[in-house]
């Protein structure tokens, strides 16, 4: 079964240019490092494509900013297995898709978040989220990235959960895409 | 003070809080000696403390959490002024600093 929450329809075709990639199974430090990295490069990669209509400076800020926070999350909930990141560009749109393992529980809880924030404005849920992390001092994750994406950055995002033919857990898929000005 | 990796460097002079580098820790427990920092500074209760960004190139979401938590505390206290310095070139600034704003509208925010 495959549940799709936001938007996970892909935007560029079969000519856009593409850059694959797949980070394996690390300890938590060194994967921490290569997410750093990761999306560094990816930044530097793709606003180097760019047509000169766009600005190379915030599109290389804004590609880095995007994988960072999807990966940090990917290499925080992972539950074993490689993680699979792809770019494409074409015509202006950075658009860029992170698979990895989860366990049925991170699943659960993550379909009930999203289900709670695809219903409001992202911009509004970012404060609430703020004031709500500046109450509880034990809260360990800011929760921020998401809502950051989408507010200040204004970066379409989609989750497609599957479970069937996946040895073990569930097998999440990160949509993003964001228009480079 | 001063924290310093191979990555970023926080330092305060005075009442000025200065960060340069890239910070990408990994989450609130990894920023919480640096949040420990920016509070002795508030505990003084300066007029006015500045957060100076202007070397800061890249901050992840947790940092922007760190920021957004000091504001929240400076907020409580209404005769400590609070200004943010940021820089036109990093582009993270001129998108995410404003919420700081939105949370306490009167820190004066300079990106130039």
């Amino acid at each position: 079964m495959v549940e799709d929450y936001g938007n996970t329809a892909a935007v560029n075709g079969a000519d856009a240019r593409r850059f694959a990639l797949k980070l394996m199974a690390e300890p938590l430090e060194l994967s921490w490092h290569h997410c750093g990295v990761t999306s560094d490069f990816f930044g530097e990669y793709f606003s180097r494509a760019c047509d000169g209509s766009v600005d190379a400076v915030d599109a290389r800020h804004s590609i880095s900013y995007m994988i960072n926070e999807i990966l940090e999350n990917a290499i925080k909930f992972r539950k074993g297995g490689n993680i699979d990141i792809t770019g494409s560009l074409e015509d202006g749109t950075f658009e860029l898709l992170i698979r990895n393992r989860i366990d049925a529980g991170t699943a659960e809880s993550f379909k009930a978040h999203l289900a709670q924030l695809l219903e409001r404005e992202p911009g509004e849920l970012l404060l609430e989220r703020i004031e709500e992390n500046a109450l509880n001092p034990d809260s360990t994750g800011s929760g921020l990235g998401i809502l950051t994406l989408m507010s200040d950055y204004e970066a379409k995002l989609g989750w497609s959960f599957a479970s069937e033919h996946v040895s073990e857990g569930v097998e999440l898929t990160t949509y993003a895409s964001l228009r480079l000005s | 003070m001063e924290i310093s990796t191979n990555d970023y460097r926080v330092w305060t002079e005075g009442s000025t809080i200065h960060y340069e580098g890239t910070m990408r820790l990994s989450g609130t427990d990894a920023y919480a000696p640096i949040l420990e920092a920016m509070n002795s500074i508030l505990a003084a209760k300066p007029e006015l403390i500045t957060l100076d960004l202007t070397s800061l190139q890249f901050l992840n979401s947790s940092g922007i959490n760190l920021l957004a938590k000091f504001t929240i505390e400076i907020r409580k206290q209404p005769e400590v002024g609070v200004r943010v310095l940021g820089s036109k070139s990093i582009p993270w600034q001129s998108k995410s600093l404003r919420n700081l704003q939105r949370l306490h509208p009167a820190l004066e925010l300079t990106i130039s």
